[in-house]
């Protein structure tokens, strides 16, 4: 992989993860409205779809969105998220290199896709909400409210948010994807950025 | 020693609607540059000076794509066998954008950093940064972070690096652009110091006053060849007009002759009372009791970097909340949101203010009259846009087209706004004589029309072309304000040759 | 956001490696993350979270030691007495927050004082001596070198677009955002290209070897701290 990355890629790589971290950020801050909070796996791709699809354009080999996600899970580690953070990271970096590469870094309709497989990796960010929370709930209400209650409680909150959240990370990945392709044609392609 | 036999080099880049580049390259070029000379290469926008530095610092061809035939030998070597590795070792680069070119957050890893890259001994690296700290006189700009420097500083800076790293042959790619005379001074310095120490120095360049004493050769090109050759006796001899005839600027600004073409009495003003804003980092600040501003003139706001031109440009402007005291114009005060509706501001980089994706739509979109219907607003910026030699271009997408054209679409969204007062942030950085003219032209024009017009501005030149009104700054305060005239533009020479043993700030 | 731009502010016994300070947060968000109210784990979790507030006073970050202080103190005071004395929805509110305070607090509070007490040279430097590849360093140096270009060019872009007068209502949130967003991805693209031709002049390249003036290195501090995070990782795990 050595020999593929020239510095110009390295460069780009480290540019526009910036960028999308940045996007990242502020769409995550003005999130802090509780009414956005839930909806923060939809609306977040939404806005980040679109430098990341002019990202997406600029690579041309595999590797470049798998460092990419590295980069975004130490950067998550570091600001102290827990450590799930790598492995969805990771796994939604891969696939979307692989979804890249099938349409030989040309095809947009799979760099929309990969726009969507990419936010996945928000969800590494909530993951920990869900399991760590669970035990700790259960363990402390266990001795005031009784199994039975916990029992209920836990069947049905967690779980189904949780794919919730899945489908609204690829939902709003996608629309992310598709107002990045128009911007690109309206703008980047009329203007010989591409 | 450097050798180009009939070197020819042609870029790949035309845009995509089919806009050409600007850029030539180089055409059957043969150029001999000795070890230890002090080469001057020069021109108009477009003739290929740029290129060669490319060639020499080996960004042709490992970056730029084109064609490329013909021999260049780099010490003896074909720079071809060469990677751009191990080009770097033997030679260091110097931008003409201060802000783009540096890696790192902190100057002094910014010094080390072409060493490092070469594998120096830390030690070493190390020892050269505080030497060249001292024989610069700048270790005040140590261990800071580059991000709080002027853009002389960072110049310095990374001039500094390359003489950590101590390369034999030094490329430089019109460095003074963004620069105040204060700070082209610390350059000068710097060269002087190189040429000292035998490196071999290619600088390319539109403003050549600082090179006159330093320049052993100097290359006058067009269209990618070599229109004339002046050696050091040549160069000494030669005069303004002759000068000015080529397409240069002048190499000694004193010669520079001032004829005031027209009086004009402004009536009305734009009155500053106890003006002031300070960030809140309290660093930069402007303090001014009073200020007067002649309207439908055109006023140059000149200082050395950090003296407050654009902090009191953008509260003029409204763009500051925060300022407090008063401004007038035409009888009326106005607070910040009345001064943004009157104020229009050609930035700096254009394409921080080019949002649309076509040049009518961008004039379009500075037409807030609300009685037009499109179709007006249509015409009206044709008419516009037609006026402005960009007729042909109105469908063509903003980026795409060249940094004048850029600027003439500001300027055209600028007339569109119907905003009276007109505000230009150095419109002529990295200018040659010929568009500098132009914009000295266009601004005239833009009096004629009647708008209120301030320039900030360091171009000496460009100031005795087309301002009436002179307003200095130093440390957010008016030191003076005068009419340009026969008698007062001494006061103007005076400032641009002050040889101050440079305080504070570069 | 923005990495501390100076070597660590702290002075003498407090200045840690970079990499401690990565063993650090492991540790503590490991500890906190399944953190039970009994036994040793409960003992472990005291200790975790008493860390950052140590961490941030050792950089003389006085307003966050305090801030993070009265965070962790309110929620342990809540978790010990008001938690078991209320019930219902109270409860389940209180206990969400408690919950997420109490998990993540110390965590994310450890990861700011990592941001603010770490120059970006010595981070990279930290990453290159564990060996990280250059593939992953280089775009790591590029990305923080970045960020604070971002934020003029958005100044920047943002002056133009008050001075123009566009994109001030909301009423058309998405006009606003592409306002924004196109000349910083279309500035981005220049940047980035300027910026690897310099590079390039300078010498950088992927399969080289650096070397660097960045001085870090372990000192028996941090390895006293690494064993005892060790320790008490172990100990987590045993019980």
């Amino acid at each position: 992989m050595e020999k593929k990355f020239g510095i110009r890629d390295l460069i780009t790589v480290g540019v526009f993860t910036a960028l999308y971290f940045v996007v990242t950020f502020v769409v995550a801050c003005l999130g802090f409205v509780p009414i956005f909070m839930v909806l923060m796996p939809l609306i977040g791709p939404i806005f980040n779809g679109i430098p990341l699809m002019l990202y997406f354009s600029k690579i041309k080999h595999f590797g470049m969105i798998t460092v990419t996600s590295i980069i975004i899970a130490i950067l998550m580690f570091i600001t102290g998220h827990p450590y799930p953070i790598f492995i969805f990271c990771i796994v939604a970096g891969l696939i979307t290199e692989f979804v890249l590469r099938a349409g030989k870094y040309e095809s947009i309709k799979l760099c929309v896709v990969g726009s969507a497989t990419f936010s996945l990796w928000l969800l590494g960010m909530v993951i920990a909400f869900f399991f760590s929370y669970r035990e700790s709930y259960f363990a402390s209400l266990v001795d005031g409210y009784g199994q039975e209650y916990v029992d209920t409680m836990m069947s049905y909150t967690p779980d189904w948010v949780f794919f919730t959240m899945i489908l609204m990370c690829l939902v709003g990945g996608l629309i992310g994807g598709l107002l990045g392709a128009k911007v690109l044609k309206k703008h980047f392609r009329k203007a010989g950025m591409i | 020693m450097i050798e180009f036999s009939n070197v020819t080099f042609i870029y790949n880049a035309t845009r995509a609607d089919g806009v050409k580049e600007d850029t030539a390259g180089v055409r059957d070029l043969n150029i001999t540059v000795n070890d230890g000379e002090f080469l001057v290469l020069t021109g108009g926008s477009g003739c290929g000076k740029t290129t060669v530095i490319r060639l020499i610092n080996g960004l042709i061809p490992y970056f730029y794509n084109g064609e490329l035939s013909g021999k260049i030998n780099l010490e003896n070597r074909d720079m071809r066998e060469m990677s751009i590795y191990d080009i770097s070792e033997k030679v260091g680069s110097v931008f003409q954008n201060p802000k783009s070119q540096f890696f790192n957050v902190n100057t002094t890893d910014e010094m080390a950093f072409a060493a490092e890259n070469q594998s120096r001994d830390p030690q070493e690296i190390k020892t050269m940064i505080g030497t060249t700290a001292d024989s610069l006189k700048i270790e005040s700009l140590l261990n800071r972070n580059i991000f709080d420097l002027s853009g002389g500083e960072k110049q310095l800076v990374a001039c500094a690096g390359i003489n950590v790293l101590s390369p034999n042959i030094i490329v430089l790619d019109e460095p003074s652009s963004n620069l105040d005379h204060r700070a082209i001074g610390k350059l000068t310095d710097m060269l002087k110091l190189w040429k000292k120490q035998g490196k071999t120095i290619i600088i390319a360049e539109h403003r050549l006053f600082y090179l006159k004493d330093l320049a052993d050769r100097m290359l006058v090109m067009e269209e990618g060849k070599i229109k004339k050759e002046f050696d050091a006796d040549a160069i000494n001899r030669l005069k303004y007009e002759e000068l000015d005839g080529l397409g240069l600027r002048p190499l000694v600004l004193e010669d520079i002759p001032f004829e005031k073409t027209e009086e004009t009495t402004p009536e009305k003003f734009v009155e500053l009372k106890d003006f002031s804003f300070s960030y809140k980092d309290k660093l930069h600040s402007i303090d001014i009791p009073n200020l007067s501003i002649p309207a439908k003139c055109i006023t140059a706001v000149i200082g050395h970097n950090g003296a407050g031109k654009s902090t009191l440009v953008r509260n003029i402007c409204g763009l500051e909340k925060r300022c407090k005291g008063l401004l007038t114009y035409n009888g009326k005060s106005m607070k910040y949101k009345e001064r943004l509706h009157s104020c229009y501001m050609i930035m700096q980089d254009v394409n921080h203010q080019l949002f649309t994706e076509s040049v009518a739509d961008e004039v379009m979109l500075s037409i807030t009259c609300k009685k037009m219907n499109e179709e007006e607003k249509r015409k009206k910026a044709e008419n516009i846009l037609r006026d402005l030699d960009l007729g042909d271009v109105t469908e063509a997408h903003p980026m795409a087209l060249s940094g004048g054209q850029k600027q003439r679409t500001a300027i055209a969204s600028g007339i569109a706004s119907d905003k009276p007062i007109i505000i230009f942030d150095e419109p002529t950085s990295g200018l040659d004589l010929c568009h500098m003219k132009q914009v000295a032209d266009r601004i005239k024009e833009l009096k004629r029309f009647g708008k209120t017009v301030l320039i900030v501005t360091h171009d000496y030149e460009f100031i005795l072309r087309c301002c009436d009104h002179i307003i200095r700054m130093e440390r957010g305060k008016i030191k003076e304000s005068y009419d340009l005239n026969e008698k007062t533009v001494n006061k103007l020479r005076d400032y641009i040759n002050i040889n101050d043993g440079g305080k504070e700030n570069v | 956001m923005e990495m501390g731009l100076k070597p660590s502010t702290a002075k003498g016994v407090f200045r840690l490696d970079p990499r401690t300070k990565l063993a650090l947060l492991i540790t503590v968000g490991i500890i906190m993350m399944s953190g039970k109210y009994t036994g040793v784990e409960y003992t472990l979790r005291l200790i975790c979270i008493c860390v950052p507030f140590i961490l941030l006073l050792s950089v003389r970050l006085y307003k966050s030691a305090v801030i993070a202080a009265v965070l962790l103190l309110a929620t342990v005071l809540c978790e010990g007495f008001i938690i078991p004395k209320t019930s219902g929805l109270v409860n389940l509110l209180i206990m969400i927050v408690c919950g997420v305070i109490s998990r993540f607090g110390p965590g994310y509070l450890c990861g700011w004082y990592v941001v603010r007490s770490t120059s970006v040279s010595e981070f990279v430097t930290a990453m290159e001596r564990m060996h990280f590849p250059n593939v992953i360093t280089i775009p790591m140096s590029v990305m923080f070198r970045y960020f604070p270009t971002l934020k003029e060019e958005y100044a920047s872009i943002h002056d133009a677009m008050k001075m123009r007068e566009i994109g001030q209502s909301i009423k058309n949130p998405f006009t606003h955002v592409e306002y924004i967003l196109v000349p910083i991805m279309m500035s981005t693209v220049q940047i980035a290209n300027d910026l690897s031709a310099a590079s390039l002049t300078k010498g950088l390249g992927t399969g080289r070897k650096r070397t660097h003036i960045c001085n870090i290195g372990l000192t028996p501090v941090d390895v006293g701290l690494i064993v005892i995070m060790t320790g008490m990782l172990a100990l987590f795990f045993i019980f």
